[in-house]
C-alpha cells in the first residue's frame, strides 16, 4: 500500500519546552492556519493569546441555562402556590418573589451548571470517541514532557511538502511527522 | 509640599469638623432632652407610633450631627476593615497574585490605630451626651431585651470594648506592614512565616472584632433587634465596597510613572473585579438570608426593625439597595470584558460608594427619621471630610515605605501572573530547562 492512498490527519510536530511551543503557536496564528490546535501536559498562560483564540462562547450558554432556571423556578411557584392550587402556608401571601427566591436562585444554579457544561460539549462536539492521534506513539509524550502542535490536513493552507517544512524551519520543531486518518 | 506642611492640612480638617460641631452645638440651643433616642426605638419596637418627637428633629440638633458622623464613620471603616481583611486573606491562602497590591491594603489597615481609634470618640461622646443610643440611659431592669443584653450592652463596655477592638484591628494591621516594611530591608522569609501566623489567630480576631464593632455602633441603635447575620452583613458590603475602590486606586497608581507601574497589570485588576463580582453576590446572599429568615419567623422582635424600614421612601431605599447593591452590579459584570472596561468600571465604583452610603444610612438614619429618608448637608459634609481624612492619611503613610513589598517572596509570582510572558521571560525561561 504507497503512502499516497492513506488518507492523511495532519501534520504533528513535536517540542521540547514551553517557550518553543509558545513561540511556534504564534507562528501558526501570523501563518493564518484554521484547523490546528496545541497539546501540553499542563496549561500554559498566555497560549490562548499566542494561539490567537477568540472568547470562548460558552458563557452564552451559561447565562441562558441560569436565566431560564430562574424563570421557571418563579413560574413553577407562582403556578403551583399561587395559581392551580391556592394554599395558605404560615399566614403568606399566596405568592411572592421573596419565597420563591430560594427554589429559583437553586434552579439558576443548576441550569447555569448544565449550560456550561453541554455548551462546552456541544461547542467541542464531545462526546468523541476517537482521535487519530490517540494511535501515534509520539503523541503519547503530549501527557509526560512533550509539546506539540497538530496542523490538521483539513486546513485550506495544509500541504504535506510546505507545512512539513514550515513547522521544522520556521517554527524549529525537533520533531514532525505526518499522522494517519 | 513639605511633611510639616502636610501634617497642619490633616489636623485643620480635625479643627474644621471640630469647629463644625461648636457652631451646631450652639444652633441646637433647643435640645434638651437628654436620652430623647429610646423614644423612637421604643415606639418602633412595638411597632406604632413612629416617635412624632423624633420626626422633628433639627438638622443643626446634636442628634443629627452625631448619627451623620456615625453614618460617615461606618462608611470608612468599611474600608479600613475591608482592607485588613484583604491583606489576612493575602498570607492566609499564601497568595500569589496580591502581592504587589499588599502594601496599599497594609497601609490602610493599619489606619484603623490610631487613626480610626481616635475617630470613635465623637460616637463615644454622642453616646454618653444620650444622642445615639436609647439603651444608654435606659434601666435594663424596665426592658426586658436590653436586660438579657446588658453584658454588652453597658456604658463601660461599650467605651472602653469598642476603641479597644478597634485599636487592636489596627494593631494586627500595622504589625503586618511593619513586617513587610521590614523585609523590604533584609529581604528574610521569617517575615513572611511570621505573618502567616498572625493571619492565622487575625482572622478570628477579624470576624470576632468587626462583628462586634459593628454591634455596638450600628446594631445597638436598635438594640432590640436579633440577627446572626448582621455581623457578616456589614463584612460583605465592607468588603465589596473596598474591592471596587482598590480597583480604581491601584488603577491609578499602576499608570505610567507611577509606582506600581512595573509590577501590577490588567490581570491582577481584573481579578480584583472577579473579587468584587463575587462579593456582590455573597452581599445579596447575607442580606437576603437575613431579610428571609426574619420574614420567614415573623417574630416580633425581629421584624420590627424591617418594619421601620417599609414606612415612607425607607422602602424604596430598600428598593434602591436591592436593585442598584445588587442586581444592576450583578449583570452589568457577569460579562468578564467589562471587567476591564474603565468606561463602565469607573462608573461603577462611583455607584458602589453611593450604594454602600446608602446601605448605612438604610441601617442609621430610620432610627432618627422613621418618616423617611432625610438628607441633610452633614451627610455629606461629614461623608466627604472623613473620607478626605483617611485619603490623606492613606497617602502620607504610603510614602513613607516602598510602594510594594519590594522583596517578597511572592512578587515574581504577582509580576508574571497569568500575563503572556516577554520575549526576555522566553529566553530565560527557555535556558533554565
Amino acid at each position: 500500500m504507497s503512502a499516497l492512498s492513506l488518507k492523511t490527519y495532519g501534520m504533528l510536530a513535536e517540542f521540547g519546552t514551553p517557550a518553543d511551543i509558545f513561540e511556534a503557536a504564534m507562528r501558526c496564528r501570523d501563518a493564518g492556519f484554521s484547523k490546528w490546535d496545541v497539546y501540553t501536559p499542563f496549561p500554559i498562560h498566555g497560549m490562548d493569546e499566542a494561539m490567537g483564540l477568540r472568547k470562548s462562547p460558552v458563557g452564552w450558554f451559561t447565562f441562558c441555562g441560569g436565566f431560564t432556571g430562574f424563570f421557571s423556578g418563579m413560574t413553577m411557584i407562582w403556578y403551583m402556590n399561587g395559581f392551580d392550587y391556592p394554599l395558605v402556608v404560615g399566614g403568606k401571601p399566596l405568592f411572592t418573589p421573596l419565597y420563591a427566591f430560594p427554589v429559583s436562585y437553586e434552579l439558576t444554579i443548576l441550569l447555569s451548571a448544565f449550560g456550561t457544561l453541554f455548551g462546552m460539549f456541544f461547542l467541542n462536539r464531545l462526546p468523541k470517541f476517537y482521535n487519530p492521534l490517540f494511535k501515534n506513539l509520539r503523541f503519547r509524550k503530549a501527557t509526560d514532557d512533550r509539546y506539540f502542535i497538530v496542523i490538521e490536513s483539513a486546513d485550506p493552507k495544509f500541504s504535506v511538502e510546505a507545512t512539513r517544512a514550515f513547522l521544522t524551519d520556521s517554527c524549529h520543531a525537533t520533531a514532525v511527522e505526518l499522522v494517519e486518518d | 509640599m513639605n511633611p510639616a506642611l502636610r501634617i497642619s492640612n490633616n489636623w485643620m480638617a480635625f479643627f474644621a469638623i471640630a469647629a463644625l460641631f461648636l457652631t451646631a452645638r450652639l444652633f441646637g440651643a433647643e435640645h434638651t432632652d437628654s436620652h430623647p433616642v429610646a423614644n423612637a426605638v421604643e415606639h418602633a419596637g412595638h411597632g406604632h407610633d413612629h416617635g412624632s418627637a423624633a420626626e422633628s428633629v433639627s438638622q443643626f440638633s446634636l442628634k443629627q450631627i452625631a448619627h451623620s458622623y456615625l453614618t460617615a464613620y461606618m462608611f470608612t471603616l468599611s474600608l479600613c476593615v475591608g482592607c485588613l481583611f484583604l491583606s489576612l486573606a493575602h498570607h492566609l491562602f499564601d497568595a500569589g497574585w496580591s502581592a504587589s497590591i499588599r502594601r496599599v491594603t497594609d497601609t490602610i489597615s493599619s489606619l484603623l490605630f490610631p487613626w480610626m481609634t481616635f475617630l470613635v470618640f465623637p460616637i463615644i461622646g454622642f453616646a454618653w451626651h444620650g444622642d445615639l443610643y436609647g439603651w444608654f440611659y435606659t434601666d435594663p431592669a424596665s426592658d426586658h431585651s436590653l436586660d438579657v443584653k446588658k453584658v454588652l450592652f453597658n456604658r463601660e463596655t461599650f467605651s472602653v470594648l469598642l476603641p479597644g477592638v478597634i485599636a487592636l484591628l489596627g494593631l494586627v494591621g500595622g504589625t503586618l506592614r511593619k513586617w513587610s516594611v521590614a523585609q523590604d530591608k533584609d529581604g528574610a522569609a521569617h517575615w513572611t512565616s511570621k505573618s502567616r501566623k498572625l493571619a492565622a489567630g487575625g482572622i478570628f480576631l477579624f470576624a470576632f472584632g468587626t462583628t462586634l464593632v459593628c454591634f455596638f455602633l450600628m446594631k445597638s441603635l436598635q438594640h432590640q433587634f436579633f440577627s446572626t447575620m448582621y455581623g457578616v452583613y456589614y463584612f460583605a458590603g465592607s468588603v465589596w465596597v473596598t474591592l471596587i475602590t482598590l480597583y480604581i486606586l491601584t488603577m491609578y497608581l499602576s499608570q505610567p510613572g507611577k509606582p506600581l507601574e512595573k509590577v501590577y497589570f490588567k490581570r491582577q485588576q481584573q481579578d480584583l473585579a472577579v473579587l468584587f463580582f463575587a462579593f456582590t453576590v455573597f452581599y445579596a446572599y447575607i442580606h437576603f438570608s437575613q431579610y428571609f429568615l426574619i420574614w420567614n419567623a415573623a417574630l416580633p422582635e425581629e421584624t420590627f426593625w424591617y418594619v421601620l424600614r417599609e414606612v415612607g421612601s425607607w422602602k424604596w431605599v430598600g428598593m434602591t439597595i436591592i436593585f442598584g447593591h445588587f442586581f444592576v452590579p450583578f449583570l452589568l459584570l457577569l460579562n468578564q470584558d467589562i471587567k476591564r472596561n474603565m468606561a463602565v468600571m469607573v462608573p461603577v465604583a462611583v455607584w458602589a460608594w453611593l450604594m454602600h452610603y446608602l446601605d448605612m444610612t438604610y441601617n442609621v438614619m430610620p432610627v432618627l427619621h422613621p418618616a423617611g429618608l432625610k438628607l441633610t448637608f452633614w451627610d455629606p459634609l461629614l461623608w466627604i471630610a472623613m473620607v478626605s481624612i483617611l485619603g490623606a492619611l492613606f497617602r502620607r503613610k504610603y510614602q513613607t515605605a516602598a510602594p510594594y513589598p519590594l522583596r517578597d517572596p511572592r512578587l515574581n509570582e504577582a509580576v508574571t501572573h497569568h500575563e503572556v510572558p516577554t520575549s526576555a521571560a522566553r529566553s530565560a525561561s527557555a535556558s533554565t530547562h
